[in-house]
């Protein structure tokens, strides 16, 4: 399976300090089965092909799965790699961030509820959201009285400050999100490690429950910033150890690190000085959670079949085997989860290279696609996802269900109006054009040629150009010169947006100022005047939230007419959960099981 | 092939007697003959050097007789599971091999296209390693000292070189067309060079093994003493006495290589999709987990791989049984 890494690309520029939106985003992990309607997924384009006779039961999509007030017992997670970090400020792995609230409350939290509620923004450690001031440029937090750390010593919005700027050291923290120094005004701040005598002067704390932080130019998603990530988790300074930390941070969670063996295990007990009036988005179910790391994928699936194990924590879902273990069988399928993962694949279409210069050419790859094929290379309409049309994701702010280029009603690929679009192009035979994709994923190499056979019926020749994961986006495809030189037009991507909404999801795939030399991920070199000007709007601090999400809307549409993304899926996962696991649901915030609420009966 | 003063070939071998009661001559042979007479009564090695004119046979003529390998049915699969839609691959009169999981390809097609590719990088890297190999090992065992050090060391170096790290760079570094090739040919030579390049060692410490026990034996004294020179020494009286090993130890890396392929396939340094290759087949069964849901997918090209390396390792080892019987 494809890891649940949130995409990091950092594109800091002078111009998009002083344009209104500033900012890199990447990608996280982040969807909606919005609105408890149809969380199963608007399965209108998905199940073109679908053929299972057995229908996944969802309990844990549709609302809660088991729930339960019972105490006691162990919880046992297991994953098939290791964890970026167990410091929540150093963390961008979804299940990482997920496992974290087991531990560590950030300023803010996602609310843990099933359905589109589940990608707001509630307090954690804080008392409500962020107040903001009338120029959008200072973010005011208070901090509940009367917290305490595992050892009992008090939690001070000092702390919450000290936490954020040890991230500003990249060298001792180096993964989590870099959202601080890019937003707030004292970006040559170098950490507490290098600096000890220096301050954070962009971060106020005008009493020890008040915490305030000054920006260079207005952010209405602050919020998400404090509060999707572990950076704004306390952090004591004389308790410290830099990149040691994670071996015991200090909890403000339901548990508390009893030990950590790295790369292999980390036992998890309760912790006394937790209450649950302070922290309504968790639970203190289980006395201990073990995670057990470096574990076999397979493995882990035969473990959580037979009940050995309760949580596969990186919520991607099962591998092939026991997806076909699971659909094949009903009891099995009872038990079973199939949710969005909070991502889309899809592929770029570079505006910069010739013949895509022209849109119609462009539309032309839209149409031709044959999104049946590319869905199957994904993994078929339960492992891989429903067929996309847009770039939010269903349930974001602003998403509707349109369809440009046919994808849904002619799944196969709409070589009629292909062929018209190619004339308009001025390229009725057809051209020739580079792909590129990563080797070493089987499912891009899969729609790779997917794709490339599906194009050879309008006439449009498609060479295969396969690089390592690893540098994809540092030297290849999010290389814009590389893209040019090369001749290579289309690349496969994907994303998996910060936060939920149309910002974390698109500015980084759309907006004119987020084109980088390297690590790019506009690969598709967006940089349409009203794009940009929508982007520049929706920064204004005066707009509601339905205000902003009609913004996005239009984005999408734009970004779409423009076609320089051609939307493969919607990822779905399939997660096998143990009948005796409790309290079991797939938050939409992580597209994965809340780890937060989980329990089990005896 | 000359064998005068080669005493291991020098006296007559039983099957070198004209053994026919009728027969009145009695013929002279030469060791290359006589290998070939032993190799033929050997049923086990033709029939691996009969299976191996076969595949060259049909890598050459095959493609033209099979289905297009990149053409997809789509409703040959079930898209739920991704794996073809039936029992045992999705295998049919119209696909006896049956059909890839997610593209419907078929696979005998994409067998049959896949062999020459597969043979012509095992082949070929495997002709290069012999030649550096065979080169630089006989000179090193045979002239000792500070030669011997030098290409010892060079050895360990090439050794211990991280090829994966190195086939990964220059994957990176070579443009699409390069040294006045494109696309696959390009591909093809530089698999070639890579695994050739970096396989010559293990032929080279075989051979500098060989030269250092051949060069003391009485033949090579008695070339010695009669005038004969260096060049002449390592290449007329060594050479013909290495046939038997570099013979067996070019079959077993033909295969190796041929694995080799496989590997380097998976890391997007092979050929490029959608020209099948068989270890382009083998590792996207294992790697998209096929070995459990669709077995058909992962048996077939794992069984043109061993076949065909046994075939290799079957015909070799007949081979050295023929050029040296004392070895058996």
């Amino acid at each position: 399976m494809t890891s649940m890494r949130r995409r990091k690309s950092l594109a800091i520029s002078a111009g998009a300090a002083v344009a209104a939106v500033l900012l890199a985003a990447c990608g996280g992990g982040a969807t909606s089965s919005t609105g408890a309607t149809s969380p199963t997924g608007g399965s209108t384009g998905g199940s073109t092909g679908g053929t299972t006779g057995n229908a996944v039961a969802n309990a844990g999509v549709t609302g809660i799965a088991n729930p339960s007030d019972h105490k006691g017992g162990t919880l046992t997670f297991a994953s098939s790699s290791t964890p970026d970090s167990l410091d929540g400020g150093n963390e961008y792995y979804a299940w990482t961030l997920n496992f974290n609230r087991l531990y560590e409350t950030p300023l803010l939290t996602y609310k843990s509820t099933t359905g589109g509620a589940g990608t707001q923004m509630v307090p954690g450690i804080a008392t409500a959201l962020g107040q903001v001031s009338p120029d959008g440029l200072t973010w005011t937090y208070h901090i509940k009285k009367g917290l305490k750390y595992e050892d009992g010593s008090a939690v001070t919005a000092g702390d919450v400050k000290y936490a954020v700027e040890r991230t500003y050291d990249r060298g001792v923290l180096a993964n989590g999100p870099s959202y601080f120094p890019q937003l707030l005004a004292d970006p040559t701040y170098k950490g507490p490690y290098k600096d000890p005598n220096g301050d954070l002067t962009s971060i106020t704390v005008p009493d020890p429950y008040t915490i305030q932080f000054h920006l260079v130019a207005p952010f209405p998603d602050f919020d998400y910033v404090v509060g999707a990530f572990g950076q704004t988790a306390p952090v004591p300074k004389a308790k410290d150890t830099g990149a040691k930390y994670e071996l015991h941070p200090m909890s403000t969670g339901p548990y508390m690190f009893q030990s950590y063996q790295v790369n292999k295990q980390a036992v998890l007990v309760k912790n006394p000085n937790w209450t649950q009036n302070e922290d309504t988005e968790a639970r203190q179910n289980v006395d201990k959670v073990i995670l057990t790391l470096n574990v076999n994928a397979d493995d882990i699936d035969n473990r959580l079949i037979s009940g050995d194990l309760d949580v596969d924590s990186a919520g991607s879902g099962v591998q092939a085997a026991a997806r076909a273990k699971v659909l094949g069988n009903p009891s099995l399928l009872r038990n079973s989860d199939n949710g969005f993962g909070n991502r889309e694949w899809f592929i770029y279409l570079d505006s910069k290279v010739a013949p895509l210069t022209n849109v119609a050419c462009r539309q032309a790859i839209e149409y031709a696609a044959n999104k049946t094929d590319l869905q199957t290379a994904y993994g078929g309409p339960v492992a891989g996802g429903d067929i996309a049309s847009t770039l939010l994701l269903p349930g974001m702010g602003g998403y509707s269900a349109f369809d440009l280029y046919n994808a849904k009603s002619q799944p196969t690929g709409d070589t009629t109006d292909a062929k018209k679009a190619l004339t308009t192009c001025g390229q009725p035979n057809g051209f020739t054009t580079g792909l590129a994709y990563r080797s070493d994923r089987p499912k891009e190499v899969a729609g790779a040629q997917a794709l490339q056979q599906a194009l050879k019926a309008v006439g449009i020749n498609v060479q295969l150009h396969g690089y390592p994961a690893g540098n994809y986006y540092g030297n290849f495809a999010g290389a814009p010169t590389f893209m040019h030189k090369n001749n290579i037009g289309i690349a496969f991507g994907g994303w998996a947006p910060d936060w939920p909404d149309g910002y974390g999801m698109m500015w980084a795939l759309t907006s004119g100022n987020s084109i980088v030399p390297t690590g790019n991920a506009n690969i598709g070199e967006l940089n349409d005047p009203a794009v940009n000007k929508l982007f520049k709007d929706v920064a204004n601090p005066k707009l509601t939230l339905d205000q902003r999400s009609a913004i996005y809307g239009q984005i999408d549409k734009l970004s779409m007419q423009q076609a320089v993304i051609l939307p493969e899926v919607y990822a779905k996962v399939l997660i096998y959960r143990p009948p005796t696991l409790t309290n079991v649901y797939i938050d939409p915030a992580w597209g994965m099981y809340n780890y937060a609420v989980l329990g089990k009966s005896s | 092939m000359t064998v005068s003063v080669d005493p291991a070939a020098g006296h007559l071998e039983p099957e070198a007697t004209a053994t026919a009661p009728g027969a009145p001559i009695i013929q002279g042979r030469s060791l290359g003959q006589i290998a070939w007479r032993r190799l033929r009564r050997d049923k086990v090695a033709m029939a691996g050097g009969t299976f191996i004119a076969f595949l060259v046979v049909v890598s050459i003529i095959g493609p033209y007789f099979v289905q297009d390998p990149t053409v997809y049915h789509s409703s040959l699969i079930d898209p739920t599971f991704s794996r073809p839609i039936g029992p045992w691959g999705g295998i049919s009169l119209a696909h006896p091999f049956g059909v890839e999981p997610i593209t419907g390809r078929d696979m005998l097609a994409r067998i049959v296209d896949g062999a020459p590719y597969s043979l012509l990088i095992g082949f070929l890297s495997t002709m290069l390693a012999v030649v550096i190999g065979v080169f630089f090992g006989i000179i090193a065992g045979y002239f000792g000292g500070w030669t011997d050090s030098v290409i010892a060391r060079a050895m360990d170096v090439f050794l211990a070189f991280p090829l994966l790290v190195f086939a990964i760079a220059l994957v990176g570094v070579i443009p699409n067309s390069a040294f006045g090739m494109s696309g696959n040919q390009l591909r093809v030579a530089l698999l070639v060079f890579v695994i050739g390049f970096f396989a010559w060692p293990y032929m080279g410490r075989i051979i500098r093994g060989q030269v250092l026990s051949l060069r003391e034996r009485e033949f090579v004294d008695a070339a010695r003493s009669i005038g004969a020179r260096g060049p002449y020494i390592l290449f007329r009286e060594l050479l013909p006495n290495l046939v038997g090993p570099i013979l067996v130890y070019a079959t077993l890396l033909i295969p190796t290589n041929i694995l080799f392929e496989a590997a380097l396939d998976y890391l997007g340094v092979g050929l490029i999709p959608p020209t099948p290759s068989w270890g382009q087949m083998l590792s996207s069964a294992v790697s998209n987990g096929f070995y459990y849901i669709d077995p058909m997918f992962m048996i077939i090209p794992g069984l043109a791989i061993f076949i065909t390396v046994m075939a290799f390792n079957l015909f070799g080892d007949g081979l050295r049984d023929a050029f040296d019987p004392r070895t058996r």
